[in-house]
């Protein structure tokens, strides 16, 4: 990774020397990288079951969290603002998910006298809620899909949806992660999909506000990487396009995004930064967009955070993003806009333990061979390591590959053979189910959509076995059976070069 | 040996050894030319002339491979498994010792695995776990909490598996 | 060694003709192989279908390890006996690899009258059992037979080789440390039950297997007492209760299995180190053999030339080979096993005894095993020959051969007549295994020659009693003497009778002496008793 365009302008205020990463797996790994290139010592926590986890062997210093399980753990905001206070970390880096977008830790952690590396409380606040965030968005002339806002009465609400027009999307305020989320195709299904929408949201969020806005056909999910520097500065680093999703889930993003016209492009860049100038945004941030057919894009939601797929984006730019996010942090000026230039294409995977045949059911197993693809080009971010057990404990995301070329059609070309090249075994994985999707023509063409995945299901099932690659699978696994072995050596001479004589 | 991929059998039958292994597989013969190494991850073997390289994970009856760019879960029969079949006979479980109940896991008309517990007993102070002997239903449970039984008295009995005498 | 250089020329008449003619004896070999084998009454086979069993064959072919060799021993014991009645005389032997052990496979046949054992039955038993306790070899019993054939039970009974000598082999085999492992499919009844009883581990199977002295019949016939199958002899019953038998088995399928299982934890008793060198198959097509025995068996051909067809690389050391010419001497490989070969050449000469009777001496002091092939019409006769002592130097033969310590090896090439038989290692002499040619022909003397002998002293009788004997009535009983002699001279009653351990088709004999000599490496060298007498 080359160096950040902004390292020549980094102000050393206020110094970061020593930073907590309050997360595990891949992403912790991934920050303790660019920390131990930049020289900042690194923290590592950890629940017990992960005590021998990559990112606890390989940080300066790690600290034990106690805790029922590893994810509540991992959610304990006083109990990691203590560790870092007792191991004299500067900043806490969040990483994705667990803490990175809860308001109250990022002010517990700010009220600690530390550097939350991110956005301040209130803008976590602000985008945190997808009610807030659009109005936000569209008072500051980001375009959202027409919308009805909540209310407690569930007949008023779906009388004013219907107004609005059909298809709508049924969303829980507070939601994420496809729960609560339901589409609605006629008024007859209106009420009675907001009432088990509003008792799901009540369930997973504890919060039963529900919304609806025009639902968008075939979207394709446009997202853009901002920076702000709080002050109201803000540059983009360019789209990614996360549209190949499974259980509203993204599976494959991409930088740029396919097929898209330069000035439609632009346009959407332009109206995240607006967002997050306007938000006077701090730090790495991505405005995400649903983009239809028709080339009208709405705001969908701000996350606050850096993303799973942002390796993509430093692909393309040749950027560290987790430099720039500690470089803004310590108080650095912002790359200027000019000087952020993408070049070629970058593909993400997110490997999966999942059975893509059975509706993507997560899968449990534990990781018996784990070998790597590399090459020019191939970057796999993981925190795997051969016997751990993989349980329904935590996301089944268990490694990105990520992996840039010349153009798009080299850069699938390029995935596809590291994707043949991966083997993890041990725990069903997608990673054929993904390289079925890279060499789908419908991908190949950047035909993307959020129902690719659904809308492809049978040509993307795996086809069965040609005899010649069945039979040599079958003997390369019964050759490793010790049964078999022992048939085929434990024959004397001169009976085993007789073979099946009879007489 | 019989393997299934996917839904489907195949047998793998060892049609020479010398000078090289040939087997065939659904009647297919194929000459390994070097059957390379037994142990599991990463490896070679020569098929037909050819190198086949492979990664190999033995996981209990399966064998999980990642070969020509995608992974493939086999399954190994196991033999005395196979011939086994529906369980013939095996329809009553019986008390292996003179005793108590202690505590019944089942009720009659309960579904059952294999190995599950169904009753749990105590005898000269030892308390063990009578396991339904094969998957089926539980046509009867015999003894309740606290009855007494002698030695290889029936103590519940499975429905019989249909086809079975 | 150097290869032998054969002399035959394959395009002559002679050869071709040798040749149509020795295939098509062992084409009618096969005929009557097949017939033993397979030739069921259907109502017997759709009975074993009804109960659910496999065939006896099958059963072998799912014990065996795949892709191995099986030496089927006596597959036409009793073809002449019984008008036919009992194929195989109701019973399959042979050598095979269950588990990477080589075995006795010992099966009952359930298609021949239930399995039911008739005289030739216990004594094709009794030689497998013997063939088990001569090379330490274990045995895997295939049990499913009604018991013995009581219409012949005075041949089945009562002497010192029928079938009470079956269980007295087993118990000495269990006492030579040698295992054995019985797998009950059918009913083991009376006597038969003793062949799990006596068995180091048995299996049996649910529902069809059944071990007990007297079948439910005789049990009310006897105390009225009225019980089932399984009650009286089933698999639950006697694994769970009587402790007869130890492991029951849902199916035949599972039995089989469970046999390999147990084959597997078996000791592998270590092999005498007899010299072995990496096997060549012969140099010269061992096809050729059909060509070069002769289709007459009065003509003499050279045994060099069927050595070159069944030995390693066809090499050959030959011993004395100036000496004794008549018996063709020398060291050879079969299948990378080294052996000492006897061959005969003609007729035996003081000479060739005395050379026979040494190598037989070197062979023993080099550990080194033995195999003839016989093609012999005798010792020398004549006066001449007995001032010579032809009698004392047959002897001399006679004796070393018979107090060998290595394991021999017969195959009867062509003829085998009068004491030649005895020098060579007959029947009489403890081969551990003997194979016959299907031209084979054996007899204390030749057709002719027995013939001759019976005419005239039938035809001296006839002139005692008064008659009037001419050339036609002389004619007529030379005729019918040759013809009953002839039949009995045949290989085809040798093997119905076992006084072989089977006919083989000639092409068949590397494989068949590899499979046993390895198998005669299992049982212990003796001392020799003295060093190498040159006579």
């Amino acid at each position: 990774m080359s160096p950040s365009l902004a390292t020549s302008r980094a102000a050393p205020q206020p110094a970061i020397r020593r930073v907590l990463i309050a997360n595990r797996g891949e992403i912790a790994v991934r920050i303790q990288r660019t920390l131990r290139q930049m020289g900042v010592e690194t923290v590592a926590i950890f629940h017990r079951v992960d005590a021998d986890a990559p990112h606890v062997t390989g940080a300066d210093h790690a600290i034990a969290l106690a805790g029922d399980t590893a994810v509540a753990a991992h959610l304990d905001g006083p109990q990691i603002i203590a560790a870092a206070r007792a191991t004299g970390a500067d900043a806490i880096h969040p990483g994705y998910g667990f803490l990175s977008e809860n308001a109250g830790f990022a002010r517990q952690v700010a009220e600690a006298g530390l550097t939350f590396i991110g956005p301040d409380a209130q803008t976590i606040a602000l985008m945190g809620d997808k009610i807030s965030a659009r109005q936000f968005a569209e008072a500051h002339g980001v375009p959202v899909a027409p919308s009805v806002m909540p209310t407690g009465d569930l007949d008023a609400f779906a009388a004013e949806a219907g107004r609005i027009g059909f298809p709508l999307l049924i969303k829980a305020s507070a939601g994420g992660g496809g729960k609560g989320m339901s589409i609605v195709r006629e008024a007859g299904g209106l009420r009675e999909a907001a009432r088990l929408a509003a008792s799901e949201a009540q369930r997973y969020f504890g919060d039963g506000r529900v919304y609806a806005e025009t639902y968008v056909e075939r979207p394709r999910h446009i997202e853009v990487q901002v920076f702000g520097d709080g002050l109201g500065g803000a540059i983009h680093l360019f789209e990614r396009e996360c549209s190949v999703q499974r259980r509203f889930q993204k599976i494959i993003e991409e930088a740029p995004a396919a097929r898209l016209p330069a000035a439609l492009r632009a346009e959407i860049c332009e109206a995240a930064v607006r967002l997050a100038a306007a938000a006077r945004y701090r730090n790495a941030g991505t405005v995400e967009f649903i983009l239809g057919a028709d080339g009208r894009f709405f705001f969908l939601e701000m996350n606050t955070r850096l993303q799973v797929e942002h390796p993509v984006t430093e692909m393309i730019t040749g950027l560290d993003l987790v430099r720039m996010q500690l470089e803004i942090a310590g108080g650095a000026p912002l790359p200027a806009q000019a000087d952020i230039v993408a070049r070629g294409h970058a593909i993400e995977c997110r490997i999966c333990a999942e059975a893509p045949d059975r509706g993507f059911l997560p899968a449990t197993g534990a990781v018996r061979h784990l070998h790597a693809p590399h090459g020019p080009g191939i970057r796999f971010e993981n925190a795997l390591r051969e016997g751990q057990k993989v349980t329904a404990d935590f996301d089944p995301m268990l490694a990105k590959l990520v992996v840039d070329g010349g153009d798009r059609a080299a850069a699938i070309e390029r995935t596809i053979a590291a994707l043949r090249d991966l083997a993890l075994l041990g725990v069903e994985t997608n990673v054929d189910y993904l390289a079925r999707v890279l060499a789908h023509p419908a991908f190949r063409a950047g035909d993307l959509h959020t129902a690719f995945v659904s809308e492809h299901a049978e040509s993307l099932s795996p086809q069965p076995l040609a005899d010649d690659a069945l039979d040599r699978t079958l003997i390369a696994a019964v050759l490793g059976q010790r049964i078999f072995r022992a048939l085929v050596a434990d024959v004397p001479e001169p009976q085993a070069s007789m073979g099946g004589w009879r007489n | 040996m019989k393997m299934k991929l996917g839904d489907d059998l195949h047998e793998v039958k060892i049609i020479a050894r010398r000078p090289h292994l040939v087997v065939s597989i659904d009647g297919r013969h194929h000459t390994i030319d070097d059957p390379g190494r037994e142990c599991d991850g990463p490896g070679t073997l020569v098929l037909d002339g050819a190198a086949v390289s492979f990664a190999r994970v033995s996981s209990g009856g399966s064998v999980l491979l990642h070969l020509d760019g995608r992974a493939i879960a086999v399954e190994v029969i196991d033999p005395l498994d196979e011939a086994e079949g529906s369980g013939h006979g095996r329809d009553e479980i019986l008390a292996p010792m003179p005793g108590a109940v202690v505590q019944v896991h089942k009720a009659a008309g309960a579904a059952v695995t294999r190995g599950e517990a169904v009753l749990t007993i105590e005898s000269m102070k030892l308390q063990t776990t009578l396991v339904a002997p094969r998957a089926g239903t539980l046509l009867a449970v015999l003894k309740g909490a606290g009855d007494t039984f002698e030695k290889d008295e029936v103590v519940a009995r499975l429905a019989p598996v249909e086809g079975d005498q | 060694m150097r290869a032998i250089r054969s002399m035959i020329d394959t395009g002559s008449a002679d050869f071709r003709r040798h040749a149509a003619h020795n295939r098509e004896l062992v084409a009618r070999f096969r005929e009557r192989q097949e017939a033993a084998r397979h030739n069921r009454p259907q109502r017997d086979l759709d009975r074993l279908e009804r109960q659910g069993k496999m065939r006896p064959r099958e059963r072998i072919e799912k014990l065996l390890d795949p892709g191995t060799p099986f030496l089927e021993l006596s597959s036409l014991a009793a073809n002449m006996a019984y008008d036919g009645d009992a194929p195989s005389a109701s019973s399959i032997t042979g050598i095979g690899v269950v588990s990477g052990r080589e075995v006795v496979i010992r099966a009952d046949d359930p298609t021949v009258k239930g399995g039911a054992w008739y005289p030739l039955t216990t004594k094709k038993i009794v030689r497998a059992l013997d063939i088990a306790m001569e090379n330490r070899l274990p045995v895997v019993h295939l049990c499913d037979s009604a018991g013995g054939f009581l219409q012949l039970q005075s041949q089945v009974f009562p002497d010192k080789y029928m079938a009470g000598r079956i269980f007295r082999n087993q118990s000495l085999l269990s006492r030579q440390g040698v295992k054995q492992l019985a797998l009950v499919f059918g009913h083991c009844t009376a006597g038969g039950a003793y062949i799990p009883g006596l068995s180091d581990y048995s299996v049996i199977v649910r529902g069809t297997g059944a071990v007990f002295l007297g079948g439910p019949p005789l049990v009310k016939a006897a105390t009225g007492e009225e019980v089932t199958v399984e009650e009286l002899g089933g698999a639950d019953m006697h694994t769970s209760v009587s402790g007869t038998c130890d492991y029951p088995a849902a199916s035949e399928d599972q039995a089989i299995h469970m046999g390999r299982e147990i084959v597997a934890q078996w000791d592998r008793a270590p092999k005498w180190a007899c010299q072995r060198e990496t096997p060549e198959p012969p140099l010269y097509d061992p096809q050729e053999i059909y060509g070069i025995v002769p289709d007459d068996i009065k003509k003499q051909f050279d045994m060099r030339e069927i050595i070159a067809r069944i030995v390693d690389g066809s090499r050959f050391h030959e011993y004395q080979p100036a000496y004794g010419t008549t018996l063709i001497c020398g060291y050879a490989n079969i299948w990378g096993f080294k052996v000492g070969i006897l061959a005969n050449n003609g007729v035996l000469f003081n000479d060739s005894s005395l050379k026979g009777a040494h190598f037989i001496e070197l062979c023993n002091q080099n550990n080194t095993p033995l195999v003839f092939l016989q093609n012999i019409t005798g010792y020398m006769i004549g006066r001449e020959y007995e001032r010579r002592g032809i009698t004392k130097d047959g002897a001399k033969m006679i004796m070393a051969q018979s107090c060998s310590r290595v394991p021999k090896f017969t195959v009867m090439c062509n003829g085998s007549f009068g004491a030649g038989n005895y020098g060579m290692c007959g029947r009489a002499f403890d081969s551990r295994f003997l194979f016959t040619w299907p031209n084979h022909q054996i007899g204390v003397m030749g057709g002719d020659q027995a013939a001759n002998t019976l005419a005239e002293v039938k035809a001296n009788q006839l002139r005692r009693d008064g008659a009037d004997v001419d050339a036609a009535v002389l004619e007529r009983v030379w005729e019918d003497t040759r013809a009953a002699y002839q039949e009995q001279l045949s290989a085809y009653y040798s093997t119905s009778e076992i006084w072989d351990d089977g006919i083989i088709d000639p092409l068949d004999t590397r494989n068949a002496l590899g499979i046993a000599i390895s198998a005669s490496l299992n049982a212990p060298l003796g001392d020799p008793g003295y060093g190498v007498f040159r006579f």
